[in-house]
């Protein structure tokens, strides 16, 4: 089963909440919006964990 | 420690039993929540949930992993810290060895038992349920005008209704300070919100039913009234257990209760440093305290709190706490966009894009 972190379009605020979790997967640029970076392990606990802290439910994990 | 309870079923409770698992513990987890649905987030039930703009289903969060046991629509009743046991309204007691206490926070209503008509907002069925009665409402009165108020106030505006706001103290002041609290309130007035400070404070009025709020002796109307007037700790379950309670429960700055026992977010009071009632503080209490449970001090790298609001067309971010800081010693404009920075360890943007941790960061440099 592999699972994939996915932004849903449009719902990232910026908050950052998933990037002071997990900086190897998700990154917010100057823009304000979060980036997810290339190469991030995204069945890592700690990726799942930020996954799941995004006050506005702007990120969705499938498998 | 091999089964760790866990007590709520949102984010503290969510990031505390993720947390244990990406630090390696191998045991049982079991999450004891009272609502009935999945884990969601209530960040968007004053603004896009509220408005109809974003679905009820848009708010959960990523479910936990299946190693996680949670049992929805269970509450916790009573704690035995001797025998390590939480007492639960549906079923047989529930035995741990480590234990988290993430109920957070219920609404204050003002009016008596027994009355009804006062809408409040905390939970998704919250939501739903004032969604419905705006629908066939033209007049509303916001109860308290603090983030909560004020973001309800403003989404009313947006769905074409007749708002009025009334406190105590002016909008938002104790929370933004008078600085950003004038920002917001200015654009709520161009939204054409009314907003009554009345420092005797206000009274529901009715028998059975609401009728109105007695401001200062003037009976205000309206078709809906919704109270935001604050979150009340949902700490009733620990009474008699033997823990400390000072409207929350009482932790110290690793989240630690007593043996075993670990609290994080809204139900939770530092010792020194109080409450903070807000998203990315429930995540970072939670992540510490689960640390703390398993042996580990993780509580000294922390940045200043942050916290956020998005209501009149105005959107505010804000690490630190300037609140008591007064005039900012440093303020940045561009067309409709603000940079506000405290030496006493606060900053805050006004429609200014930044990433939130370079503006934690800026909030603490010296
Ligand atoms: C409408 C609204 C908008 C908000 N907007 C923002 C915002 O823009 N920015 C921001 O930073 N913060 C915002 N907040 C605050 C933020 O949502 C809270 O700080 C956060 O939800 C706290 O999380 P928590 O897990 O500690 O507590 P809660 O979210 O209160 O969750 C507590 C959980 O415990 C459960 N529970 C309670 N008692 C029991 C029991 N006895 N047994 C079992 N389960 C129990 C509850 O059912 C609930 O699931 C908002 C809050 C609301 C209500
Ligand atoms: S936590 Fe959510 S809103 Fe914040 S940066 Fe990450 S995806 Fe965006």
């Amino acid at each position: 089963m592999t699972v994939s972190i996915e932004l849903i379009p449009g719902r990232c605020e910026g908050h950052g909440v998933c990037e002071a979790i997990a900086p190897e997967v998700f990154q917010v640029d100057d823009d304000g919006m979060v980036h997810l970076l290339p190469g991030g392990d995204h069945e890592d606990a700690t990726a799942l964990a930020a996954a799941r802290s995004c006050p506005v439910a702007a990120l969705r994990a499938t498998s | 420690m091999r089964r760790v309870v866990v007590v709520g079923g949102s984010i503290a409770a969510v990031t505390a039993a993720s947390w244990l698992r990406v630090r390696g513990f191998d045991g049982t987890i079991t999450l004891l929540s009272a609502e009935k649905e999945q884990p969601y987030t209530r960040v968007p039930l004053s603004k896009t949930v509220l408005s109809g703009e974003a679905t009820d289903a848009s708010t959960a969060l990523p479910p936990l992993d299946d190693s996680v046991v949670v049992r929805l629509g269970t509450r916790a009743v009573s704690l035995d810290t001797t025998a390590r046991r939480v007492n639960v309204d549906n079923g047989d007691p529930v035995p741990y060895d480590g234990l988290v206490i993430a109920t957070g926070g219920r609404a204050r209503r003002l009016s008596p038992p027994g009355m009804s008509g006062e809408r409040v907002l905390r939970t998704l069925a919250d939501c739903v349920a004032l969604r419905e009665d705006l629908t066939r409402a033209r007049t509303v009165l916001v109860v308290g005008a603090g983030l909560l108020g004020m973001e309800i106030a403003s989404t009313c505006r947006t769905l074409g209704l007749e708002v009025t706001v009334v406190d105590r103290e002016p909008p938002l002041r104790r929370v933004l300070g008078p600085v950003l609290a004038e920002v917001v309130t200015d654009a709520a007035r161009k939204h054409g919100v009314s907003l009554r400070t009345v420092p005797g404070g206000v009274r529901l009025v009715g028998s059975r039913t609401l009728e109105g709020v007695d401001a200062d002796g003037e009976l205000l109307t309206a078709d809906v009234v919704v109270s935001a007037v604050g979150d009340v700790p949902a700490v009733d379950w620990l009474t008699g257990s033997g823990l400390c309670l000072d409207r929350g429960v009482v932790t110290d700055s690793r989240g630690r209760v007593a043996d075993h026992i670990v609290a994080a977010g809204d139900a939770a009071v530092v010792r020194g440093s109080g409450r903070r009632p807000h998203w990315t503080n429930a995540v970072e209490q939670a992540r510490v305290a689960a640390d703390a449970l398993l042996g580990e001090d993780t509580s000294g790298a922390s940045l200043p709190s942050y916290f956020w609001t998005n209501q009149f067309g105005v959107e505010v971010k804000v690490a630190g706490e300037p609140a008591g800081l007064g005039e900012p010693d440093q303020a940045e404009a561009a067309a409709g966009s603000m940079l506000l920075r405290w030496s006493g360890g606060a900053a805050a943007t006004v429609n200014h894009t930044m990433p939130v941790r370079k503006l934690r960061q800026l909030a603490s440099a010296p």
